[in-house]
């Protein structure tokens, strides 16, 4: 099995709420890249929680790594969790750390020597651009600036799967495509990465497959540019009748 | 672009901001409290039992008999001396010798005065008994032996009041011993709810660990860390006022000189027990934090 993400059936509901998410079903293939595109509030920070544990699905099967979630022990959580980078919509930088130390939060988690902590983490926050930064507690970051740090930590520890929640939401185009260039390189080292964004130029430039969620259901469009281009186009109509009115 | 993922060795760092929080400041207090309570009754502790074992000596083997003072001295001695020489018979007996006047006039002088010294006061004789502990002869034995020869010996065996006195001695050492097993559940306790309102209050930070890939042994042990150094500063502070009171209770109840309680002395022994609080009042709090961090975390996605 060469599954690093496998959903079976899987429902969702908050509390007594209706079910966000019903009868997802999808896989995602080791080195596969995706975006994860759905109007706003469709489900898509929902979805990824669910990939990255913080969430328990209400019903269904999720595997992760050829693991089934339901029957992994507490203990070994840890080791799927280090496996998984994660890029939070609203960022969670640990506010009294600054942005190295909040870098370097899951190489000192698995006990890394401080020497190559400060190696790795210096040379990546200089990659994206914050060399000059990275005594800074986030409060004193910009949106953007925050957001490459978040990203920073989702990826200094190689993970094998790289989940973002519209990680280039605050940031300009030549920022947007470092970062892009940055997913593209880890892909390309065989990590599986899963962007959800509403940024439809990027999804179309890139060429990548896409996860579409509409109506708590997961799509998977292989071709926008062809085959698939009326459904993608389906999904930003709304938000194009938006920005029109 | 090439990130490895370095070695493993054992490193340390405070991920969390539990150092500046407010929900352990009043932690060290509390804890000079508790382990301030615990010293006083360490102490009492350590001090009943020297009473305890002064008076299991006391028990020793000594009945005491006094014969009423007759008309003549000379007639007296004589019933002393055949008294003496019955009791010697006795089994269980190891020896029996009449105490010299002037003994007896010192151990009555508290009670009479100089009055004690008077001649007009007919002093009673007595007559110290050494018996083995293992079979000693009752006192009502020694009465009915020596009735018949002299009117009015009366035999007091210490052994009976002594023993009742040191049963109290030991129930009140329990209470000690009860009293600080309280304490460190207090104490405990205190942990408990501190713990509990700084992972309330760093639920966010704890939950961005986890998907970080922290084991709860991790996150735990920053708790853990925190709540013993804590421990120590607070019993530190403890033991630093417990110290003075200490001696200062010992030299008011010097001053007070009560005969009948034991003189009180605090032992090398005792200021270690006392020394031992602070470690021990550390590991407390590490444990307790440790194991509050770790059930709470078990419930947590
Ligand atoms: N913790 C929660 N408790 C209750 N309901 C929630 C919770 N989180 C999300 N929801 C609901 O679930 C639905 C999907 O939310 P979600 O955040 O996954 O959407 P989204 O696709 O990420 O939206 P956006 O593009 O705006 O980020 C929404 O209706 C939201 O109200
Ligand atoms: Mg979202």
């Amino acid at each position: 099995m060469n599954d690093v993400v496998r959903f079976e059936s899987v429902g969702l509901r908050y509390g007594l709420g209706p079910e966000v998410l019903q009868d997802v079903s999808f896989s995602l293939d080791s080195g596969s890249f995706h975006f994860l595109v759905g109007a706003s509030g469709a489900g898509k920070s929902s979805l990824l929680r669910l990939m990255y544990l913080a969430q328990r699905p209400s019903r269904g099967y999720i595997s992760l790594f050829g693991r089934d979630i339901s029957t992994t022990p507490r203990h070994e959580l840890p080791g799927l969790r280090r496996k998984i980078g994660v890029v939070f919509q609203e960022f969670r930088l640990l506010p009294h750390l600054s942005a190295f130390d909040n870098v370097a939060l899951p190489l000192r988690v698995v006990k890394a020597r401080e020497s190559e902590v400060k190696r790795h983490v210096e040379e990546l926050l200089a990659w994206v651009g914050l060399k000059d930064h990275m005594k800074a507690r986030p409060s004193t970051l910009s949106g953007g600036q925050q957001q490459r740090v978040a990203i920073a930590r989702a990826v200094i520890a190689k993970p094998k799967l790289l989940l973002a929640d519209e990680p280039t939401g605050n940031v300009d185009d030549h920022i947007a495509g470092r970062l892009m260039h940055l997913f593209g390189e880890l892909n390309k080292l065989g990590t599986s990465v899963v962007i959800a964004t509403h940024n439809e130029a990027l999804v179309r430039s890139s060429g990548k497959r896409v996860l579409k969620l509409a109506d708590g259901e997961v799509r998977i469009l292989e071709n926008i540019a062809d085959d698939d281009a009326d459904e993608f186009d389906s999904v930003f109509a709304a938000d194009r009748g938006r920005v029109l009115l | 672009m090439k990130f490895r993922l370095p070695t493993r060795i054992d490193w340390r760092t405070p991920d969390l901001p539990i150092a500046q929080d407010d929900t352990t400041r009043f932690l060290p207090w509390l804890m000079a409290f508790m382990v301030f309570l615990a010293a006083l009754s360490i102490a009492g502790m350590f001090v009943l039992a020297d009473a305890a074992r002064t008076l299991d000596r006391g028990i020793e083997n000594t009945i005491t008999i006094q014969v009423p003072a007759g008309e003549n001295q000379r007639a007296d001695e004589e019933r002393i001396a055949g008294a003496i020489a019955m009791l010697k018979q006795m089994p269980g007996v190891a020896g029996a010798d009449v105490l010299p006047r002037e003994r007896v006039v010192q151990l009555l002088e508290p009670w009479l005065g100089s009055a004690a010294r008077s001649t007009e006061i007919p002093l009673p004789w007595v007559i110290d008994v050494q018996v083995e502990r293992a079979n000693a002869p009752k006192a009502e034995m020694i009465s009915a032996l020596l009735t018949p020869y002299i009117t009015g010996v009366q035999v007091d065996d210490h052994g009976v009041w002594l023993r009742s006195l040191l049963r109290a001695v030991h129930s009140v050492e329990w209470i000690a011993i009860i009293i600080v097993i309280l304490i460190a559940v207090a104490t405990a306790a205190t942990v408990v709810f501190t713990t509990r309102a700084g992972m309330a209050l760093h639920r966010d930070t704890i939950e961005v660990m986890h998907f970080v890939g922290a084991h709860d042994a991790y996150i735990a042990r920053q708790f853990a860390i925190r709540a013993s150094m804590l421990g120590f500063k607070g019993s530190l502070i403890g033991v630093a006022l417990a110290g003075p009171a200490l001696l200062l209770l010992t030299m008011l109840m010097g001053n007070l000189g009560f005969g009948l309680l034991p003189q009180i002395h605090l032992s090398v022994g005792v200021w270690l027990a006392i020394a031992t609080l602070i470690p021990v009042a550390a590991a407390v709090a590490m444990v307790t934090a440790r194991a509050t961090v770790m059930k709470s975390l078990a419930r947590m996605v």
